[in-house]
């Protein structure tokens, strides 16, 4: 049963990741986006990362996802259906991935995966939180400069100059 | 339990695709849209190998976390800065964008 729901949810994120990134229509490119994402937050409660899962929807879909439709709604005429959307580089960019993964696909098919599984018993939320704001603070910090840094600068380069 | 390499092959499908979208799209917001792909492709195996290899601390959960605190800053300076340039050149379209160019 539950390898059933694994293949399910993998081929929901990867047949509308494609999709994502083929369809014609920009607006249609975002919906799919948003359904690998939440498709990608489902495999994350699978996977006994609930809260990261919680993030997802919270970041992913409910902010950055709003962020994207207003980019496209706020830039005219990008929806048209005459414009080209790929460049002329379709099938080197084909054939580099497809290069990529099949050389990637080989290096992990060749690995000892049989003698290194250890299944870790479910983490809870409350280990996560310690190890957060103890062993790993430092970078905790950095993220809330990062944070601080992109809100500034989006303003300021977001401003209309008078 | 399915293998952990089943999830591995899925994010690298996953970056894949991302680095496709990212070589082949003419419109910057899909461009966006790529690196989006990209980064939670390396989110799924930091949660992976944090289920299954036995660490002691859920430090797989706190990288993908700080991943994506990352991705969130970088889509939105990237969607303001779409936005800047599209106000100057009224287009969206990377071949558009040769203002630091001649």
């Amino acid at each position: 049963m539950s390898v059933v729901v694994f293949y399910f949810l993998a081929f929901c994120i990867g047949a509308s990741a494609v999709l994502s990134v083929t369809v014609r229509d920009v607006f249609h490119s975002a919906i799919w986006l948003t359904l690998t994402l939440l498709s990608i937050a489902c495999l994350y409660f699978y996977l006994d990362a609930g809260f990261l899962g919680v993030i997802q929807i919270l970041v992913y879909v409910g902010g950055i996802m709003t962020l994207f439709v207003f980019a496209i709604m706020l830039t005219a005429r990008i929806g048209d259906r005459s414009i080209q959307q790929t460049n002329r580089q379709l099938w080197p960019g084909l054939l580099i991935s497809a290069g990529a993964f099949t050389i990637m696909l080989k290096i992990i098919l060749s690995g000892p995966w049989a003698n290194l599984i250890t299944l870790n018993p479910g983490i809870d939320l409350k280990v996560v939180g310690r190890a957060l704001l103890t062993q790993y603070v430092l970078p905790f910090e950095f993220i809330s400069i990062i944070l601080l840094a992109a809100l500034v600068g989006a303003i300021v380069i977001g401003k209309v100059k008078e | 339990m399915i293998p952990l390499e089943h999830i591995v092959v899925l994010s690298v499908f996953l970056l894949s695709v991302g680095i496709y979208g990212v070589l082949t799209q003419r419109n910057a917001i899909r461009f966006l849209i790529s690196i989006e792909l990209i980064l939670n492709a390396a989110n799924i195996n930091l949660i992976a190998f944090n289920k299954y290899l036995s660490t002691p601390d859920g430090l797989g959960q706190v990288f993908a976390l700080l991943v994506v605190g990352v991705a969130a800053a970088a889509s939105v300076v990237g969607l303001v800065l779409i936005i800047a340039i599209y106000r100057l050149k009224k287009s969206v379209f990377t071949d558009d964008f040769n203002l630091l160019k001649w």
